[in-house]
């Protein structure tokens, strides 16, 4: 078994009769990887499992090797930053994270140090010495954020870390993500945001009703999702001459013209010779092409597909 | 000449003792205008000070030539608003809720009731209407926020962060909506937000703001027209050959390893030049299109450079 | 076949007057008030005093009806101000108690989520959302003290003649006067607290705090510190003093009625009760003031 990863091992959690999560099995390697869900799919139970806060009704969760009912190893290792804001009122941003620190069993020298070099991180070192209170939404962020850093865990359990955060802010703090995944450790992101999630995360694990409906790198995913053909986009000034040439291949299965009749949304069970097939055609018959664009080999489309439009509770 | 929707005369506001907006300057008239900033660059008080909630400590706003300060009543009277935070009142029906909104809005009781059925229907909660909106998802109470916003009618929307928390199909409802909103022509809206994403879907015109100051004010429309010779490949089978060929056809290529290919393409070159060569070297050119990510360089252009005004 | 699309489409249609806004909200918050059953079986009962009342002053204009029973008619039996002093103050008690168990309801609910930007957003401002909710409070508590004690006043009048009628005209002033007295102040602070204190329960018990709590402090520090001038905490007897001087009663038994009485000689210059009780409602719009806002601005 591999010793750096989070397992999860037919894994249920139930509320009373309210389901969390059923029958969950999955095994998350180090790097960046993104819960994607409607609202009420179990995302927040998966971390709340993963950082030990709820035990499972069934099955184990193993965090890097420390099982949760250890919790004076785990809550070392993990650092969680929650969705919701509650702090205590009378802090200001530097105490809130020292007293923390301190709770861990640092030395003053050492929580100082620390608090400090996570303020630093979040770009919140001229805002610490102010009252958590009366910070802005985006700073009140970047504090949970800072707090959830503060004790250098291996395992960081992220729940929306990028709301309010504006787009410089973002930028940003996603290549913090990136360069702490790069570092070895696990970053768990969850996000409603899918073309951030696109290009912040190595795996992603989508979440629908409780179950798992998906895990895994993005474009396996979707290549794994194989009861429906590729989609792809072409913008094109002639989309039925195009269209025509097409339904010559035996891959194709669809081709339909935009309403705006300046596109051809193709369908083919072989991407690979469409895109050769592109390049002849280009060639040979003079097409004018604005744009191409699988439709579908990001996390947006994959969603589309699995969870569909109505999928969460409501 | 038609009065300017927003127009801002050297307005200044404080919260407490801090200087929030500085001498903000402007005339806008757009369809509907985007408003990006950085924490604390005052787009919340910039809107707070529009809606009549803050007094300007100097200097003038006007909406539809009415001034906020001495035309209060009359310049709220066109408005409608959807705050960033959770606001509904928790004890009443959301049909009920809508109505008293509109009442206070100035509608006759009957009209309210039958605009916010309408309202309900139109966001999508024509189901749960008649449901407490305590108990209500909070994707539900965002478009509840959006119906009270709508159902008396306004002639200008502001939109503070109408995305905020919704999973993606829900998402995506909100922006189809606000895009309805838009296209009707009738209606200018201007929506706050740190998605540039949605900025982008919804708005024609983009206003940002840094540090109290106007950082700049641009027409997104055309900016994507400038943005046609910058083109971004996503290839497989590509190698520094290929990158080496397009260079070659006076392209400027930059290849950022796993396939994607960065270029401009200068005057005479055409696209159809770069399938020849990806035919050539039987290269699959998986996704091709025009520069995407104008706004974002927008807005890092407008954090780098000094302040201006417009 | 025509098709219909549902679809936004703008108002331009006819608006209310401006001026008839915070009625909406009167009328929204009394709706509300009605679907409590408690709080209109307490208001009905509220009637039970007036209406004994009314029956005692038929009595004393109709002995022959206690003779017909047998009854010797009772020695003095005036029915002048302390009657009405005495009747305003159980019916305040009553008033008190309705108030405190709507006052909490009219304004926390609108902070507990934020709804006031909602409001204010619209061509409706402050002041109007406090007129609407007070005015709510203003009817109900008016019929349970002013309205019925002129309505005894008007039936007096009408058993004992005009002459009598015109010599006491000081009674339904003192009656009317001294009801708003007692209902803007009551008004005023159940909404100031529902305003500072967003949960319902507490809320009420900071009313019942300030009029009973208080005067137990202020009577303590009264007897601390061998002075009267504890008795400015004392609210109920603020109020009372203000009655009798309208009323013109001498003090014979003490300022005020009911639970408003305190001690023989301890009593506050009226100027000072008049004081007081001023700074109090200023207090309260003041605390409203800082509340009700758009944008709460933290520093």
């Amino acid at each position: 078994m591999n010793e750096a990863a989070i397992v999860f091992d037919n894994v249920s959690r139930f509320y009373g009769d309210v389901l969390g999560v059923n029958g969950v099995n999955l095994s998350i390697p180090p790097g960046v990887t993104s819960l994607v869900g409607p609202n009420g799919s179990g995302k927040t139970t998966l971390m709340n499992l993963m950082t030990g806060l709820i035990r499972p009704t069934r099955g184990t969760v193993s965090v890097r090797g420390i099982p949760p009912d250890r919790p004076h190893e785990l809550f070392r290792v993990v650092g969680y930053c929650t969705q919701f804001d509650s702090f205590p009122k009378s802090f200001t941003g530097y105490e809130f994270l020292f007293s923390y620190l301190l709770l861990h069993g640092m030395r003053a020298t050492e929580a100082d140090r620390r608090a400090l070099e996570a303020l630093a991180q979040v770009g919140l070192l001229e805002a610490a010495n102010r009252k958590v209170a009366a910070y802005s939404k985006g700073m009140r962020q970047r504090i949970k954020l800072a707090h959830a850093i503060a004790h250098d865990p291996r395992v960081l359990v992220l729940d929306e870390p990028l709301n309010g955060l504006d787009p410089m802010a973002r930028a940003e703090t996603i290549a913090l993500f990136q360069q702490w995944g790069e570092q070895g450790r696990h970053v768990i992101v969850s996000s409603h945001i899918l073309h951030e999630v696109d290009r912040i995360s190595d795996q992603v694990i989508l979440l629908s009703h409780g179950y798992v409906v998906a895990e895994g790198q993005i474009q396996g995913v979707r290549s794994e999702v194989s009861d429906h053909p590729i989609q792809i986009l072409v913008r094109c000034l002639r989309p039925a001459a195009l269209a025509s040439r097409l339904f010559e291949q035996d891959h194709v299965v669809e081709a339909r013209i935009t309403d705006d009749r300046r596109g051809l949304a193709v369908r083919t069970r072989d991407a690979d010779r469409f895109y050769l097939l592109l390049n002849r055609l280009v060639v040979e018959s003079g097409l004018q092409l604005e744009s191409v664009a699988p439709v579908d080999e990001d996390v947006s489309s994959v969603y589309q597909y699995l969870i569909g439009t109505q999928g969460g509770a409501s | 000449m038609a009065t300017p929707v927003i127009e801002l005369e050297n307005l200044e506001v404080r919260l407490g003792n801090r200087l929030i907006l500085k001498r903000l300057t402007g005339s806008f008239s757009g369809r509907a205008i985007g408003l990006l900033g950085p924490n604390g660059a005052g787009k919340s008080t910039l809107i707070n000070t529009l809606l009549g909630f803050l007094t300007p400590s100097a200097g003038t706003a006007r909406l539809f030539g009415m001034d906020v300060r001495r035309q209060a009543k009359e310049a709220r009277g066109l408005v409608g608003y959807m705050p960033e935070n959770d606001s509904f009142i928790a004890g009443m029906t959301g049909v009920r809720f809508v109505r008293l909104m509109a009442e206070l809005a100035g509608l006759p009781p009957q009209q309210a009731l039958e605009r916010a059925h309408e309202a309900f229907f139109w966001v999508g909660l024509g189901e749960v209407r008649y449901r407490t909106i305590g108990t209500y998802s909070l994707g539900m109470k965002q478009m509840a926020k959006l119906a009270q916003a709508i159902a008396h009618g306004p002639k200008l929307l502001f939109l503070d962060e109408p995305t905020n928390g919704l999973d993606p199909p829900a998402r995506q409802r909100m922006i189809q909506l606000i895009q309805e909103i838009r296209d009707r022509g009738d209606l200018h809206l201007i929506l706050s937000s740190h998605l540039l994403r949605d900025v982008e879907d919804c708005c024609d015109e983009v206003l940002i703001l840094k540090d109290g100051r106007v950082a700049a004010f641009c027409n997104l429309e055309e900016e994507r027209r400038a943005n046609r010779r910058f083109l971004e490949l996503e290839t497989r089978g590509a190698d520094a050959a290929f990158v080496g060929d397009i260079e070659g056809l006076g392209c400027e290529a930059a290849w950022s390893g796993n396939g994607k290919i960065k270029l401009v393409l200068p005057d005479g070159v055409e696209v159809r030049q770069l399938y020849e060569l990806a035919a050539v070297r039987q290269v699959q050119i998986r996704r091709l299109n025009h520069k995407r990510d104008s706004l974002e360089d927008i807005f890092l252009k407008a954090m780098e450079g000094a302040n201006g005004s417009l | 076949m025509a098709v219909y699309k549902k679809t936004y489409r703008p108002y331009d249609g006819h608006l209310t007057p401006s001026w008839s806004r915070f009625l909406v909200v009167a009328r929204y918050a009394y709706e509300d008030l009605r679907r409590s059953r408690f709080l209109s079986f307490f208001f009905f009962a509220s009637f039970l005093y007036p209406l004994g009342c009314a029956f005692t002053i038929y009595l004393r204009y109709n002995l022959g009806v206690l003779d017909a029973f047998g009854l010797a008619p009772p020695k003095s039996f005036a029915i002048e101000a302390p009657f009405y002093l005495t009747f305003l103050g159980f019916q305040s008690m009553l008033a008190f108690f309705l108030n405190a168990f709507i006052g909490p309801g009219l304004v926390a609910p609108d902070l507990a989520n934020n709804a006031l930007p909602l409001y204010l957003s619209r061509p409706f401002s402050r002041a109007e959302y406090v007129l609407g909710k007070m005015s709510v409070l203003a009817i109900l508590l008016s019929l349970m003290t002013w309205v019925p004690g002129l309505a005894l006043f008007a039936l007096q009048g009408y058993l004992a003649g005009f002459q009598w009628t015109m010599s006491n005209l000081r009674i339904p002033t003192a009656l009317f006067a001294g009801s708003w007295i007692w209902i803007l102040i009551l008004s005023l602070l159940s909404l100031a607290m529902s305003a500072w204190v967003k949960w319902k329960p507490v809320a009420g018990a900071l009313l019942f705090g300030i009029f009973f709590v208080a005067s137990g402090f202020g009577a303590a520090i009264n007897g601390v510190l061998k002075t009267k001038w504890g008795h400015l905490m004392n609210v109920s007897h603020l109020i009372g003093s203000v009655w009798v001087s309208l009323f013109e009663e001498p003090l014979k038994r003490g300022a005020g009625a009911v639970f408003f009485r305190v001690a023989f000689g301890e009593e506050i210059p009226i100027w000072c009760c008049w004081a007081s009780l001023i700074c109090l409602c200023l207090f309260c719009l003041y605390l409203l003031d800082r509340k009700i806002r758009g944008v709460e601005v933290i520093r």
